[in-house]
């Protein structure tokens, strides 16, 4: 469990973190989302004890983060934006001196690498050095380096930033995973990376909490400003004025026009129970007008917190 | 500490800054040993002291990475979110720069050999000169860590480390300088001349006191004493302690 309280960080006069107060329970996945810039590196970097709060504490299963940070560091495994790893060493060299830095005793070591390896998929390169290695597998080489030495509680960094869609989707998995049995805190600034795998979302904007509030709530919160992509071939004007008329619309605009296919974003008042879906397909296909491609828009970073400030 | 002394020893030989050091360091002793060798007249506590003036340039090579490279990749993230002390991590360092002068320092004992199996002599004043050697790198390689530990960038710690193992290197040419300068200058504004000349014989006795070449010179004569070694360590932990608090204060920063 990590109670954070109060946390300001001054960065001379910018104030990188400014009273930041969540609580994260255990064996449970918190999203921490934001704009880049927004804190979230601070924040983790206060947490794992990298960086010095300028006020504010951080306990880490009871234990203060400054007054006992052997205790508190113990039961913390960072991956940080930056994999912390030594280019010129081979993967298993490497975790080994993890190992030694975390104090974890030789006659457990030997067990322990052979379960992370597995457990991170990374027993072919075992023996690789690892500036040899592809960004998905020092990322995981990143994951691993977390996971020595049984920490309870896994702060991630990022942890899918620059990796391919597959990877994405195997990090993610191993995440859920070892969801099992930590707390994870995941940062990142894109919303469905949080929403795939988190069960609370912290949300920070200009070092501040925003939100704080389980996924489905959130979903929920934003749902009255949903957003529908349409796209489609036919008259343009008519078609944006029939859509309009369909009970649940409350605007319907264009937004590219090429050649024939015209693009729509279709606002959907969040007071209609109905999937308005149907509606639109059948209001289109009543007048002959193909649909290319219709799909929900996801909201930006900026609408939800547009949407949770309330401005 | 054994873990980062391990890691950063054994790195030396997975790039060539080990290699580098060491047969700069070989070429270097074996060259003035044959040289000697040759004329007949072998003379090892001439060829350690000789040797020491290479520290300005070895010394920067094998520790200019040492921090400065932890910073760059962000590998020095694992010192401070992991249980080790930054204290081990700083000694762990120093004690890998200094084994890897003493693997090149074997040359040296080789040499040795070489001597005594020809008939030739290995006096007190030879063991005496590889003794301050040895105290000697322990100090410019505890300035090199500190420079390190300034900057991300190896080139300006190897810059700045050369720079000071070089000022001290000439401390005493540059002691008389500025002591016999300022002492001009006295004069010249009317002081007294054997007011002034002290004044200048003063500073020159002052910055000389930190030179530790002038210190420990008469070891070469078989001459021992404790005090200038305790004046190398001292220097040495202060520099060491520097690098600690420097470290130590990167997390309080607030720029």
């Amino acid at each position: 469990m990590i109670e954070i309280n109060n946390l300001v960080k001054h960065y001379g006069d910018k104030k990188a973190v400014n009273g930041i107060s969540f609580t994260v329970q255990d064996d449970e996945v918190l999203g921490f989302l934001g704009p880049n810039g927004a804190g979230k590196s601070t924040t983790m970097n206060i947490i794992t004890g990298y960086l010095s709060s300028t006020s504010g504490t951080v306990k880490v299963n009871g234990h203060d983060i400054l007054e006992e940070p052997e205790l508190a560091k113990k039961d913390i495994g960072y991956l940080p934006e930056l994999p912390p790893l030594y280019l010129d060493m081979t993967v298993l060299e490497y975790l080994n001196f993890i190992c030694d830095l975390k104090q974890v005793k030789k006659s457990e070591r030997k067990e322990q690498l052979a379960k992370i390896i597995a457990m991170v998929k990374i027993v072919d390169v075992a023996d690789r050095l690892i500036g040899n290695l592809s960004k998905g597998y020092k990322q995981r080489v990143g994951i691993a380096q977390a996971l020595v030495g049984n920490p309870s509680i896994l702060i991630l960094d990022e942890p899918t930033v620059g990796l391919d869609p597959n990877q994405i989707i195997e990090i993610r998995k191993l995440i859920r995973t070892l969801a099992k049995d930590h707390s994870v805190i995941i940062s990142s600034h894109i919303l469905s990376e949080i929403q795939a795998v988190c069960d609370r979302v912290v949300i920070i904007n200009k070092g501040k909490v925003a939100a704080i509030d389980t996924i489905t709530d959130l979903s929920k919160r934003l749902s009255g400003t949903s957003k529908l992509l349409l796209s489609f071939k036919g008259d343009a004007k008519a078609c944006v004025n029939a859509v309009r008329a369909v009970p649940g619309v409350s605007d319907c605009k264009i937004r590219i026009s090429d050649n024939d296919i015209h693009e729509a974003e279709v606002t959907v008042s969040g007071s209609s129970a109905t999937d308005i879906r149907t509606s639109i397909f059948f209001t289109m296909s009543k007048n002959n007008w193909p649909i290319m491609e219709f799909r929900s828009l996801d909201p930006t970073l900026e609408e939800i917190f547009l949407s949770i400030t309330g401005a | 500490m054994l873990a980062v002394f391990k890691r950063e020893f054994l790195s030396y030989f997975r790039s060539p800054v080990g290699y580098v050091a060491i047969a700069l360091f070989s070429f270097l002793s074996g060259y003035i040993f044959i040289n000697n060798f040759t004329t007949g007249s072998v003379n090892i506590a001439s060829e350690v002291i000789s040797l020491r003036s290479f520290f300005v340039v070895i010394v920067p090579i094998i520790t200019m990475g040492l921090f400065a490279e932890d910073k760059k990749r962000g590998t020095e993230i694992l010192y401070y979110t992991t249980p080790i002390d930054l204290f081990a991590v700083v000694m762990g360092k120093f004690l890998a720069a200094f084994a890897l002068y003493g693997i090149m320092f074997v040359n040296v004992f080789i040499h040795m050999i070489v001597t005594k199996a020809c008939n030739g002599i290995v006096d007190i004043g030879a063991w005496g000169s590889v003794i301050v050697f040895f105290f000697l790198a322990a100090l410019f390689i505890s300035i090199g860590i500190l420079a390190s530990a300034i900057t991300d960038s190896q080139i300006i710690s190897a810059i700045f480390c050369f720079i000071m193992i070089l000022v001290i290197q000439l401390l005493s040419t540059i002691s008389s300088l500025i002591g016999s300068t300022i002492g001009a200058f006295l004069s010249v504004l009317g002081v007294k001349a054997e007011t002034s000349n002290a004044v200048g014989e003063a500073i020159i006795n002052g910055i000389n006191w930190l030179d530790p070449f002038t210190k420990t010179a008469d070891f070469r004569y078989g001459v021992f004493s404790v005090a200038p070694l305790i004046f190398c360590i001292s220097f040495a932990i202060v520099f060491l302690f520097l690098t600690f608090r420097i470290l130590e204060k990167k997390r309080w920063s607030n720029g």
